[in-house]
C-alpha cells in the first residue's frame, strides 16, 4: 500500500507531467490542440475512403464502425511506443533528483487517456450524425476503459524500463504495433475472419477491448462480460508484474542513462 | 532506526561497471564477445556513518574521493553495491540547479514543476510561491520564459525553490556558488536559518571556508574510504596538511 501512498504524495507532479505531455504535444503547431481531433478524423477519412469504395466491404456505417476501433487503438498505440521513451527522455531529472520513477509511465498511459477521452467526442459525435445515437449500454464504458488503462499501464511499466537497458526495443516495438493492427479487429469485423486466424484474434486483449467499445457505440449492444472479464485479470496480473520488474529494474536508471 | 538518526549507513560497498566504448547493439555485442572491455570500480569501501538529526556535515575529499557518489545514495538515485542507506525525514537533495526545468516555461510555472518534483502538493507551492519569488530576487522576470534568463538569475531561481521546500534533511552538492557575492551571502544565511530551525544538512565542498563556517562535524573521505571523521577544525587541519 506504500506504493498508493507514494504517488498520492507526489500527486503534484504526476499533474504537471501529464499537463505537460498534453500541451507539449501540439506545442508550435498552429492548430494546437484541434490536432486531437483532426489526427484521428484524418486517418478515419482514408479508411472510410479505402475500405468500402476500394475495397467494396459492405460494412453497414462504416465510418463510426472504424472510428471505434481506430480511436482506443491511437490509444493503446501512443501509451505503448511513449512509454518505451519516457525515462530516456526525462533522463536528465532521473539522474538529479529523486521522485517516485513510477510517476513516468502513469503519466505516459495517464496523458494518452486524457487524449482518448477528448477524441470519443469524435465517436459519439458521429453516433448521432449517423442518427444512431447513445443507449444504455454507454454505462460500460468507463469498465472498458479502465481495464484498457490498466492493461497498457502494465506493459508501460515493463517497457520503459527494458529500454534503459536495450534500447533497440522502441524500434522492435514499433514493428510489433504495425502487426498487431492488422491482428486486431480495427479496420475489418473479427466475424469475417476464418479459422485458424481467428483463434490468434481472439488471444489478443486488444481485441476484446475493441470489440467491447464497438458493442456499447456501433452494434449498441451488451459487450461481452465474460471476455472482458478475462482481459480484466489478465491486465491486472501485467500490471502488477510490471511494476514488480519496474521497481527492480528502477534502481540502475541513473546509472544507465 | 533510532528516532534522533537522520541518516544511517551501514557498511555500504559501491561498485561501478566502467565500459570502454560501451556495445550498445546486438551488432556489437555479437562481435564484441568475451572481449568488451569493462571494468569494476569500487568507488565506496565500507562506508559506515551515523549522522544525527540537527546536525551538519561536511563531506570533503579530492576529485573522484567518492562524495557525489555518497550523496547520490544518500538521495536514493542510485543504490548500493552492498550495504545500506536509510533515512529518516522528508529529504531534499541539491545535487545540480535546476535540473527538470522547462526553457519554455515562464520562471512561476518551473517553481510549481521544480516544486512538484520535490514532492509537494499545489497548496503547499501556493503557501510558498511568493516567498520562492521574493528569494530569487528575479522581480518581474518571474513571467519570462526561463530560456531568456541570464545563468545568474537561472541559478538564483532554482537555489530559491530547493532551499524552501521544507526538508528535514538537506544534501547539497557543490552549489553554493551562486550567483553573486550578494545572493551568495543570502544563501549562507539562509542555510544559516536552517541549521538554528535544526534541519540536518550534509554538504559536499571544496571551499574549506564554507565547512569551517557551518558544519559541526567533518569526513574526509579518501579513494571510497572514510579517513577521518569528527571535529571540523582537526579533520580539516589534517587534510590540509596530507594534500599540500
Amino acid at each position: 500500500m506504500n506504493v498508493f501512498k507514494n504517488i498520492y504524495n507526489y500527486r503534484e507532479l504526476l499533474k504537471n507531467n501529464v499537463k505537460k505531455e498534453i500541451r507539449g504535444k501540439y506545442k508550435n503547431s498552429v492548430l494546437g490542440v484541434v490536432w486531437t481531433f483532426l489526427n484521428p478524423l484524418l486517418q478515419l477519412l482514408v479508411y472510410a475512403l479505402i475500405f468500402p469504395l476500394i475495397l467494396r466491404s459492405t460494412q453497414p456505417y462504416y465510418v463510426i464502425f472504424v472510428c471505434v476501433g481506430l480511436i482506443p487503438w491511437t490509444f493503446f498505440t501512443t501509451s505503448v511506443s511513449q512509454s518505451s521513451w519516457t525515462v530516456i527522455s526525462n533522463g536528465n531529472i532521473v539522474k538529479k533528483v529523486y521522485f517516485p520513477r513510477e510517476i513516468l509511465p502513469i503519466s505516459v498511459v495517464t496523458s494518452a487517456m486524457v487524449n482518448f477521452l477528448i477524441s470519443t467526442l469524435l465517436i459519439i459525435a458521429f453516433c448521432f450524425i449517423y442518427g444512431l445515437g447513445l443507449t444504455k449500454y454507454v454505462i460500460f464504458f468507463p469498465l472498458v476503459l479502465i481495464i484498457q488503462y490498466i492493461f497498457q499501464l502494465g506493459i508501460s511499466f515493463m517497457l520503459s524500463s527494458f529500454t534503459v537497458y536495450f534500447r533497440d526495443l522502441e524500434h522492435f516495438v514499433q514493428i510489433i504495433l504495425q502487426v498487431m493492427f492488422y491482428a486486431t479487429p480495427i479496420v475489418y469485423s473479427g466475424d469475417t475472419i476464418a479459422q485458424p486466424f481467428r483463434t490468434v484474434l481472439n488471444l489478443n486483449p486488444m481485441t476484446h477491448i475493441i470489440n467491447g467499445y464497438r458493442a456499447i457505440f456501433y452494434n449498441q449492444t451488451m459487450p461481452n462480460l465474460a471476455n472482458l472479464g478475462v482481459v480484466f485479470i489478465l491486465s491486472v496480473v501485467i500490471c502488477v508484474v510490471g511494476y514488480f520488474i519496474f521497481r527492480k529494474l528502477q534502481k540502475g536508471f541513473a546509472e544507465e542513462l | 532506526m533510532d528516532k534522533n538518526i537522520a541518516i544511517e549507513v551501514k557498511d555500504l560497498y559501491k561498485n561501478f561497471t566502467v565500459y570502454y566504448d560501451k556495445a550498445n547493439t546486438i551488432k556489437e555485442r555479437l562481435i564484441r564477445l568475451g572481449k568488451g572491455k569493462k571494468e569494476e570500480r569500487e568507488v565506496l569501501k565500507n562506508i559506515n556513518l551515523t549522522i544525527k538529526k540537527g546536525e551538519v556535515v561536511g563531506l570533503i575529499g579530492v576529485n573522484g574521493s567518492g562524495k557525489s557518489t555518497l550523496l547520490k545514495l544518500m538521495t536514493k538515485i542510485i543504490y548500493p553495491t552492498k550495504g545500506k542507506v536509510e533515512t529518516q525525514g522528508k529529504l531534499t537533495s541539491l545535487l545540480e540547479l535546476g535540473a527538470g526545468f522547462h526553457q519554455d516555461f515562464s520562471g512561476r510555472e518551473n517553481i510549481y514543476f521544480n516544486a512538484s518534483i520535490f514532492g509537494l502538493t499545489r497548496k503547499e507551492i501556493d503557501a510558498r510561491l511568493q516567498q520562492i519569488i521574493d528569494f530569487s530576487e528575479l522581480g518581474e522576470f518571474i513571467d519570462n520564459p526561463v530560456r531568456t534568463y541570464s545563468s545568474g538569475m537561472y541559478m538564483r531561481l532554482a537555489f530559491s525553490v530547493a532551499i524552501n521546500v521544507d526538508a528535514e534533511i538537506l544534501l547539497i552538492d557543490e552549489i553554493l556558488s551562486v550567483g553573486d557575492q550578494h545572493f551568495q551571502e543570502k544563501c549562507f544565511k539562509k542555510i544559516e536559518e536552517l541549521k538554528e530551525e535544526g534541519k540536518t544538512i550534509v554538504f559536499v565542498t571544496h571551499t574549506l571556508g564554507s565547512v569551517k563556517r557551518f558544519c559541526t562535524r567533518a569526513v574526509w573521505l579518501h579513494n571510497g574510504v572514510i579517513k577521518k571523521d569528527g571535529q571540523v577544525k582537526e579533520v580539516i587541519e589534517e587534510y590540509v596538511k596530507e594534500t599540500q
